[in-house]
C-alpha cells in the first residue's frame, strides 16, 4: 500500500482556493503469446503525487514523479502559481465552488500482485489447451494482463480517501481461415475486478468459454457478408453496453455539452423509446457490486448514481463541481484522473441500460429478418450521438431463428433517434469492463446493459 | 553524469551482473507545460515532471521488460531484478536481438518553453477562431510545451543521449447553428517553433471552413459505388490501418498478412510511394534509435507501388526471415502526386470528400465499413452538401490498386506530410 505523504499536508492549503492532492501508484502486468511465441513479457510501475488548485475560475496542476511529501509540498505551490498565472491573465472572475459534504472513508484493501510466472504459466495452459483442441487454426493469441490504480485522495472540502482498483483479464484471439483464403477472427475477453489470483484461480475454468469461442469462429468461417441497409437488429448486452457508453453517455458528460453536444438542446425531451432507462452507477447496479465501483472520485465528492435516461427522457448529465455550479447541478463522483500526472475530467463509471421484461428467445422467434449481434471490438461516437460499432460475432435471423453467422461488419445510426426505435428490451444485463475508454486520458470503466430489438444500419455488400 | 546516465548505469549493472547477457536501459526526464481551453475558455495550466525506466533483459535467450518511474537506487534496483526474474519466467527465444553497435548525441527542436509565447498564440488562436469562424465552437482545445532528456545504453556498448523539445496543438471542435451542429473533428500538429499563428499550421484553417459547412447534412439514399478523396487528416489513419493490418510484426509472425509473400511486387498504383522519413526536414523530433537500439534511417515501405520492405522489429526479422525496418518511427511522408485537388474533384463523376472515417477495426483480410463523418458528396466534378449517416466499404489492400489520383497539394503537421488521396470503386451507402 503507498504511504499517506498527503494528510499532514491539509493545513498548506492556501487560504481562498480550492486544492486537491493526490498520491497514485499505477500498475500494469502483461504477457503476450502469439501462436506459442512470447511477444510480450512486461511488467510497469508509475508512482507520483499531483496537486490542483481552483482560484476564480481557472485551475493550476502540477505533478511530480515522486512519492514523497517534499514532492507533494512543491506540486502544491506550482499549482497555486500555475492558478495564479491563467487568473492574472484571463481573469474570468468566477466565485469559489459551492460547497460539497466532507468526511473520509476507510482505506481499501490491499492485493497480491503476483509475480510474473503466474501471468505466463496460465497463459501457457490455456495456449496449449488452444493448440492441441484446435490444431486446424491460422493463429492464436492469448493474454493475461492486471491493472490496478491506487490513490490517497485529499482535498481542503469533500472527502478524504485510500481507494485501490485492481482488474484482470484473460483475452483470447482465433483465426481460421475461409475456404476462399479470407482470415476470419473472433476475440473474447474474460476476467474482472480482482487481483489476477484471486480472478483467475484455475485455467481449465475457461475451457468451456473458449470451446464456446471456437464455435463461433468455425461458424464465421463459413459466414457471409450482412445485408448493407437499415435493419431489425438484436443487439446484445455488449452492444447495447458500447452504445450506452459511447453514443449517449459521451454526449451527457457536461464538458461536451458545454461544446456543443446533442445532448445540450435534449434534455426533459424524450431521446428513446419508454422502455429505456440508463445510469451512470457508481458502485452498485441492479443490486449488485458494479464491475469497477467508484466510492469517491478525485475531487473528493462522495460518488452516488448519475441517473440519465429515465423511461426515454433525458434527465441528468454527468459533471464535475464547477459544471456542476455551471448547469444546476449536484456533483456525483464522476471526475476522475487516469494517471498520477493527469487532472480529474468529467468520466463515466459503470454505465448501463436497465433490463426490460422480453426473453431473448422470445426476442428471436419475433424477428422475420434481421441479425442478432453478440460481439464487438471497438465503437465510436460523435458528439452529435451518430456512432458506430464494429460487429465481430453475429448471426441472421430468418423466420423467427438463428441462420448463418456474418463476416465481420459495423453498424451505425444516431443514438438518440435509433433508441425510439427499441420495442424489446431483454431482462439480463451483460457487463464489460476490460477496455480503455478514450477521452485525452485513457480511463477503466464498466459499460453493459440488456440485448435490444431496434432497427439500426449495417454495413456490408 | 546526469541523473538520467546514473539510473539507466545502474540498472544496466545490475542486469547484467545478474546474467543478462543482452540488456539495455532507457531512462528519461520530462517537464510538460500545457494549457487546456474547454467550450472555448481557458480552464488549466499544468506543469508535469516526469521520469521514466525501460529496461530489457534477455536472459538464456529469455526475455523481460519492466518500466518504471522512478530513478531513487531502490527503485532501480527493484526494477532491473523485476526484468531480469521476468525474463527468466518466459521461454527461450533465439529471435530476441538487440543492437551491438550505435553512439549519438542528438538535441533538436525548441528546448527551452516560451509559456507566455504559448499562451498568446492560444489566446489568438482563440480569439482569431472566434471572429473568423463564428459557427465553431471548440470543444477543447490543448497547447503544450514539452521536453525529454533521454538516455539509452545497452549491453553491448551502445550508447544514445537525446534532447528533445517541441509545442504540440490540438484541437477538437464543431460547427453549430441554433440546435443543428455538424459532427465533431479534430486535428493537431506538432512545431519547433512559435513564429507563426497556431491557425496557418497543419490543416487547421481548411477543417473549421469545413465545419461550418458540415452544419446542414443531406442524408445518402441508396448504395452505389464511388471515388472517395481521403483528406491528409483522414489518409494518416486509413494508411496506418492498412499498415498494421499487412506489414507490421504480429500479422507476420501470425502468417495472416496479405502481404507476406508480396516483397518485391506491385501492391499499389505505380504512383503511390510511401516512406517513413524520422529525419525529413518536415518532422519535428524524429526518432534518431529504434527501441532495439539500432540508429533509426529513412525508408520506403512502397516505392512507386511496389513493397519494398515490412515495417517490423529485429526480432520479426528473425522469426520471419525478411529485413527489419530501419526505423519504427511513423513519421509517414507520402510522395505527393502532379494533380491539384481541384482538377481531381474535378474529374469525379460520383463520390465523397471524406475528412475523418469512423470504423472498426478493419478484419485480416482488410474489409473495412465504417462512416464517413465530416464528408461532403461530389457529384460531376462538384462538392456538393455535407453528408450524415453514410457509410464507406471496401478493401483496403484492394484501395492501393485503384488509386484515382494523388495530389500534389500536402499537409505537413510536424509528424506526416500526407496528400490528398482519391480511390475508385468504394461502396458508398445511406438508408
Amino acid at each position: 500500500m503507498i504511504p499517506d505523504i498527503v494528510s499532514s499536508l491539509r493545513g498548506s492549503f492556501a487560504p481562498g482556493a480550492h486544492s486537491e492532492l493526490r498520491a497514485q501508484r499505477s500498475l500494469s502486468r502483461r504477457v503476450v503469446l502469439l501462436s506459442g511465441n512470447l511477444v510480450g513479457n512486461t511488467r510497469s510501475d508509475s508512482q507520483g503525487v499531483s496537486a490542483r488548485v481552483y482560484r476564480n475560475g481557472v485551475y493550476g496542476f502540477a505533478s511530480a514523479a515522486d512519492l514523497s511529501e517534499a514532492a507533494a509540498r512543491k506540486a502544491l505551490e506550482t499549482a497555486s502559481s500555475n492558478a495564479e498565472f491563467l487568473d492574472s491573465r484571463v481573469k474570468p472572475g468566477k466565485g469559489p465552488l459551492p460547497d460539497i459534504p466532507t468526511g473520509s472513508l476507510p482505506p481499501q484493501a490491499d492485493f497480491n500482485d503476483v509475480e510474473q510466472k503466474r501471468y505466463l504459466d496460465f497463459a501457457l495452459s490455456l495456449d496449449e489447451y488452444i493448440k492441441e483442441k484446435y490444431p486446424g487454426l491460422a493463429s492464436r493469441t492469448v493474454v493475461a494482463t492486471s491493472d490496478s490504480m491506487e490513490k490517497q485522495i485529499l482535498s481542503s472540502d469533500g472527502y478524504a480517501a485510500h481507494t485501490l482498483a485492481p482488474r484482470s483479464y484473460v483475452y483470447v484471439i482465433l483465426n481460421a481461415v475461409t475456404e476462399a483464403g479470407m482470415p476470419v477472427e473472433v476475440f473474447q475477453p474474460f476476467g474482472g475486478l480482482g487481483g489476477f489470483d484471486t480472478v483467475f484461480t484455475d485455467p481449465a475454468r475457461l475451457h468451456g468459454e473458449i470451446d464456446k469461442l471456437h464455435d463461433h469462429l468455425m461458424k464465421k468461417r463459413e459466414g457471409v457478408f450482412a445485408q448493407a441497409g437499415m435493419k431489425t437488429c438484436i443487439l446484445s448486452g455488449l452492444l447495447s453496453g458500447i452504445l450506452a457508453h459511447e453514443a449517449v453517455g459521451h454526449t451527457v458528460e457536461a464538458d461536451l455539452v458545454l461544446g456543443g453536444s446533442v445532448a445540450g438542446p435534449n434534455m426533459n425531451k424524450m431521446v428513446a423509446s419508454p422502455l429505456v432507462s440508463m445510469t451512470d452507477f457508481a458502485h452498485t447496479a441492479f443490486g449488485e457490486k458494479a464491475p469497477l465501483p467508484v466510492y469517491v472520485d478525485d475531487e473528493g465528492v462522495l460518488a452516488e448514481d448519475a441517473e440519465l435516461i429515465r423511461n426515454g427522457k433525458l434527465v441528468g448529465y454527468m459533471v464535475n463541481r464547477e459544471l456542476g455550479r455551471h448547469f444546476n447541478m449536484r456533483p456525483q463522483g464522476n471526475a476522475r484522473a487516469f494517471g498520477f500526472n493527469d487532472e480529474p475530467l468529467i468520466r463515466m463509471r459503470n454505465t448501463a441500460i436497465h433490463p426490460g421484461i422480453s426473453k431473448l428467445s422470445d426476442m428471436i422467434s419475433q424477428t422475420e429478418d434481421g441479425y442478432y449481434l453478440i460481439n464487438t471490438n471497438n465503437g465510436q461516437a460523435d458528439t452529435t450521438g451518430e456512432f458506430m460499432f464494429g460487429v465481430t460475432i453475429g448471426y441472421e435471423i430468418k423466420n423467427g431463428r438463428l441462420g448463418r453467422a456474418i463476416f465481420d461488419t459495423t453498424i451505425s445510426g444516431v443514438a438518440f433517434e435509433m433508441l425510439k426505435t427499441v420495442d424489446m428490451v431483454s431482462d439480463t444485463v451483460t457487463w464489460a469492463s476490460s477496455g480503455f475508454c478514450g477521452k485525452k486520458q485513457p480511463m477503466t470503466v464498466g459499460m453493459g446493459g440488456p440485448e435490444l430489438r431496434c432497427q439500426v444500419i449495417i454495413g456490408g455488400k | 553524469m546526469t541523473r538520467e546516465h546514473k539510473a539507466a548505469n545502474l540498472a544496466l549493472d545490475r542486469m547484467v551482473a545478474a546474467g543478462a547477457r543482452d540488456a539495455s536501459a532507457q531512462a528519461a526526464t520530462s517537464r510538460k507545460s500545457e494549457f487546456s481551453v474547454e467550450g472555448g475558455r481557458f480552464t488549466l495550466l499544468r506543469t508535469t515532471l516526469d521520469h521514466s525506466l525501460a529496461l530489457q533483459a534477455i536472459k538464456d535467450q529469455r526475455r523481460g521488460t519492466v518500466s518504471g518511474n522512478s530513478f531513487d537506487q531502490e527503485a532501480v534496483i527493484a526494477a532491473a531484478g523485476d526484468c531480469v526474474a521476468s525474463a527468466e519466467a518466459g521461454q527461450p527465444d533465439p529471435a530476441w536481438e538487440m543492437a551491438r553497435e550505435g553512439q549519438g548525441e542528438f538535441v533538436s527542436g525548441a528546448v527551452e518553453a516560451d509559456l507566455d509565447k504559448l499562451f498568446e498564440r492560444t489566446k489568438e488562436l482563440l480569439d482569431s477562431i472566434r471572429r473568423e469562424y463564428p459557427k465553431v465552437i471548440l470543444e477543447q482545445v490543448i497547447t503544450q510545451h514539452t521536453t525529454h532528456n533521454t538516455v539509452y545504453l545497452n549491453s553491448h556498448g551502445v550508447r544514445y543521449q537525446t534532447t528533445q523539445g517541441s509545442y504540440g496543438v490540438s484541437v477538437m471542435f464543431s460547427g453549430h447553428e441554433d440546435e443543428k451542429s455538424s459532427s465533431f473533428n479534430y486535428t493537431g500538429f506538432s512545431t519547433a517553433s512559435l513564429d507563426r499563428p497556431f491557425l496557418e499550421m497543419g490543416g487547421l484553417r481548411q477543417n473549421l471552413e469545413d465545419a461550418q459547412n458540415q452544419i446542414h447534412t443531406r442524408q445518402t439514399e441508396g448504395k452505389f459505388e464511388g471515388t472517395v478523396i481521403f483528406t491528409p487528416d483522414c489518409l494518416d489513419g486509413m494508411l496506418g490501418e492498412l499498415i498494421g493490418n499487412f506489414a507490421t510484426d504480429s500479422v507476420l509472425l501470425d502468417g495472416t498478412s496479405l502481404w507476406k509473400d508480396a516483397l518485391g511486387t506491385r501492391v499499389a498504383d505505380e504512383r503511390l510511394t510511401i516512406s517513413f522519413k524520422p529525419s525529413d526536414p518536415r518532422i519535428v523530433n524524429g526518432e534518431r534509435y529504434t527501441g532495439e537500439g539500432f540508429l533509426s534511417e529513412d525508408y520506403d515501405l512502397i516505392e512507386r507501388g511496389v513493397l519494398k520492405q515490412f515495417m517490423i522489429s529485429a526480432y520479426g526479422a528473425n522469426k520471419t526471415g525478411k529485413k527489419r525496418a530501419p526505423n519504427s518511427s511513423f513519421s509517414m511522408i507520402v510522395e505527393p502526386g502532379t494533380t491539384a485537388l481541384e482538377d481531381i474533384i474535378k474529374n469525379t463523376k460520383k463520390g465523397l470528400l471524406v475528412s475523418r472515417y469512423s470504423g472498426g477495426a478493419a478484419g485480416t483480410g482488410g474489409e473495412f465499413s465504417g462512416v464517413a463523418k465530416n464528408s461532403f458528396l461530389i457529384e460531376d466534378g462538384k462538392v456538393g452538401p455535407a453528408v450524415s449517416e453514410t457509410m464507406i466499404s471496401g478493401n483496403l489492400a484492394g484501395m492501393l490498386k485503384h488509386i484515382a489520383g494523388i495530389s500534389r497539394e500536402t499537409v505537413e503537421d510536424g509528424n506526416c506530410s500526407l496528400p490528398w488521396l482519391a480511390v475508385n470503386g468504394i461502396t458508398i451507402s445511406g438508408k
